[in-house]
């Protein structure tokens, strides 16, 4: 049998401590409140949660370069280097590459991972910047607009151009000190080209000359447009007639609401991934990137005829750039890199196979040269979109440089139409 | 805890089962892990983003707290066919799982017999592929010159502008493909666990078919049902990567605009702000759903 408790004991005893022991007064309470605020406020985990700017205020990383490390890794974007064999890692191996490894005993991992500026900061480059890490890249290959916005948070080294021959003897004078990066102290052009419309002359049954083709509601479904707010906005800023340089944010405003009408029309806002997409019949006509068109005129298929034009209305003119990020692990071997690209020989073989505009002098002679013996050299020594003369460049603009807040203006606006 | 001394001793009551404070205190032991589980992984990251998600200020600069609780309406202003489309589209997906779901599971777990294994690891099967991959792959198979499109149209049998890829039914379809074996497994679990006995006494009180399905078979799988639907609407609805692949500009999913204001503008309030809401909708849906099948089914 259990022993009943006995409850009038158990009150009384209650009583008694409640009447006996020292209760908690009114300034205890607010002394432990204080001592607790003190360790575990609201505002200070409202502080610690807060987000630290990304900027860098003073310079990360040494000021002299180290020894060379026998070891590079570059980023570049597709269709944008001379391969023999690009391995199932997507890692080029072969032609340029291989006689940089040749040449210098640099194992060199050359891989095509960029297909958006945006999207190759955001998703593979930016958390590491932002929190002192190395990237895993040596060298990254941006857009010139891209590049104004890494110098101004300053995730990008500065170059040493002594230690660069090559490039400070052969750059054509036309990308010394370009307006997105003074006197090329972070960056050196890659390549340049311009954005046009590229199209299979099979699939929209005529001739495409016009921005305007890219509202043909014949073509529905089957237009697509940049994922790159910029190159997006040139267009339509060309189809208002308005100098891209020069838009202000009621243009924006206005270029909106056309690319919102425009929006049932397309199929897609695409990064470089428009070259698969134009390749399998999936859009007929698509804004792109002039080179990449005679890329793909070299795989095409037997009932294919892909085009690129510059649009009447007019084009962008833009260049990629080679940079190195802050904390690069092998700032030496990219400076190897970038003066080995820079000899007009390797520079000539790159620019047979990617058809964009070459930076380096001589390299269109050399082109030239060997068209007497290949009819497609010959083609590419004298095309006026990979070697733009003045009376093309005079139709072409470059983007305009945003400031963060004048950015952040656009792309709402430009959320607007690629968010749905 | 706390035992509640009544004033007047009754002498009839029983006084309440005390367990031993050992008993008690291993309980909390074994509850430990999950409660720090949670607490670390899904309550801290939440009130983390809650409180990013009243942050202002840019990606260059920082973001601090200023209790900016417009940003909701801004938001809510900004992508609201996003927010009805993923929802939507979660309502569609889930009920058409359900209903291919349902019957396959049935098949399985009542007329399957000795391929009852086999046909389970086929539903699996298509788990051992990256689900990106998997998806991938319709947008090539699909194509509008691939393999399938490609030669109807050279035979004449499609026009020459037939798409799949880049539609609403592909982003539908994809997301259903993708998801059914999460409703197909819990439905065959609880079908699978009903006592043949009991069909066999309802048909000994003359109850047809139909009226032993309706009131045995489908009550008793309610559990799995209930989860099924869970399983497939939570997913579907945060989904991003069908909408990515599968997708045209007009089948945005509220995920798409979290991982774009998330991983490409940096935008942290605003990513913040929509997953709230998202996660409050989802929240909202749940409950709904539970109250209507009978909260006291989700234990089975």
């Amino acid at each position: 049998m259990t022993e009943r408790p006995n409850y009038d004991d158990m009150v009384r005893q209650a009583l008694m401590r409640g009447l006996t022991q020292r209760r908690v007064t009114r300034r205890d309470l607010f002394k432990y409140a204080g001592v607790g605020a003190g360790s575990l406020s609201l505002a200070s985990i409202l502080a610690a949660c807060s987000v630290k700017g990304a900027k860098k205020t003073e310079p990360t990383g040494p000021t002299t370069l180290p020894e060379t490390a026998g070891k590079v890794d570059i980023a570049n974007w597709p269709l944008y280097i001379d391969k023999e064999g690009k391995n199932a890692a997507g890692v080029v191996k072969g032609g340029t590459v291989a006689d940089f490894e040749k040449a210098t005993g640099i194992d060199t991992r050359y891989v095509e991972t960029i297909n958006d500026n945006e999207e190759f900061f955001g998703t593979d480059i930016r958390s590491q910047l932002g929190s002192d890490q190395p990237t895993g890249w040596d060298i990254i290959t941006m857009t010139d607009w891209m590049i104004a916005k890494l110098i101004d948070l300053g995730f990008l080294e500065k170059l040493h151009h002594d230690k660069l021959p090559n490039v400070t003897a052969n750059i054509q004078d036309a990308f010394v000190n370009p307006w997105f990066d003074p006197n090329n102290e972070h960056s050196f052009p890659w390549a340049a080209g311009l954005t046009g419309i590229g199209y299979d002359r099979n699939k929209t049954g005529r001739d495409i000359d016009s921005i305007e083709d890219l509202f043909d509601p014949a073509f529905e479904g089957k237009i697509g447009m940049f994922s790159e707010m910029r190159d997006t906005y040139n267009f339509i800023f060309f189809k208002m007639g308005i100098d891209p340089v020069t838009a202000t944010e009621e243009d924006v405003a206005e270029a909106t609401t056309i690319l919102e009408q425009q929006r049932p029309l397309v199929r897609g806002y695409y990064g470089n991934d428009y070259t698969d997409q134009l390749a399998a019949g999936n859009v007929w006509l698509t804004m792109a990137w002039s080179g990449d068109l005679f890329a793909l005129q070299l795989g095409q298929a037997d009932d294919q005829d892909l085009r690129w034009i510059l649009p009447k209305e007019g084009g962008n003119r833009w260049s990629d750039n080679m940079a190195i990020p802050i904390l690069a692990e092998h700032p030496a071997d990219a400076h190897d890199w970038m003066n080995f690209v820079y000899d007009p020989k390797i520079a000539t073989q790159i620019t047979e196979w990617v058809w964009y505009e070459s930076p380096v002098k001589g390299v269109q002679e050399m082109i030239a040269e060997d068209g007497k013996d290949h009819p497609n050299m010959a083609l590419l020594a004298e095309d006026q979109f990979v070697w733009p003369s003045a009376e093309v460049l005079a139709n072409t603009a470059p983007y305009k440089r945003l400031d963060s807040a004048e950015e952040a203006v656009w792309q709402d606006h430009f959320d607007r139409v690629v968010l749905g | 805890m706390a035992v509640v001394a009544p004033t007047v001793a009754q002498p009839s009551a029983q006084p309440p089962a005390r367990r031993s404070p050992r008993v008690r205190w291993i309980a909390y032991l074994l509850l430990a892990p999950g409660l720090g589980w949670l607490f670390l992984f899904w309550l801290w990251p939440s009130i983390q983003m809650f409180i990013t998600s009243l942050q202002t200020g840019t990606y260059a600069e920082g973001y601090t707290f200023t209790g900016n609780v417009g940003i909701y309406r801004d938001v809510l202003a900004a992508y609201p066919e996003q927010l009805f489309r993923s929802l939507v589209y979660a309502l569609i997906v889930t009920v058409a799982c359900l209903a291919i779901g349902y019957p396959l599971a049935y098949a399985i777990a009542m007329r399957a017999g000795r391929w009852k294994n086999a046909i389970l690891f086929m539903v699996i099967l298509p788990f051992f592929v990256s689900y990106i991959i998997r998806t991938l792959s319709w947008k090539f198979i699909l194509a509008d010159d691939g393999i399938f499109l490609g030669t109807l149209k050279s035979i004449g049998l499609l026009p020459d502008d037939a798409q799949i890829v880049n539609t609403t039914s592909a982003v539908l379809g994809g997301l259903i493909y993708n998801f059914l074996p999460f409703m197909v497994l819990p439905l065959f679990v609880s079908l699978d666990k009903i006592d043949p006995s009991l069909l066999e006494a309802a048909g000994d009180l003359y109850s047809n078919k139909r009226s032993t399905f309706l009131r045995v078979t489908l009550p008793l799988s309610l559990p799995g049902l209930l989860a099924g639907s869970l399983l497939t609407f939570i997913p579907v609805a945060g989904d991003f990567i069908n909408a990515e692949l599968l997708g045209n500009p007009n089948t945005t999913m509220l995920g798409n605009v979290i991982q774009v204001q998330m991983l490409e503008h940096n935008d942290y309030p605003t990513g913040a702000a929509i997953s709230f809401i998202l996660m409050a909708a989802i929240l909202i849906g749940v409950f709904v759903y539970a109250k209507l099948l009978g909260t006291e089914e989700l234990t089975g």
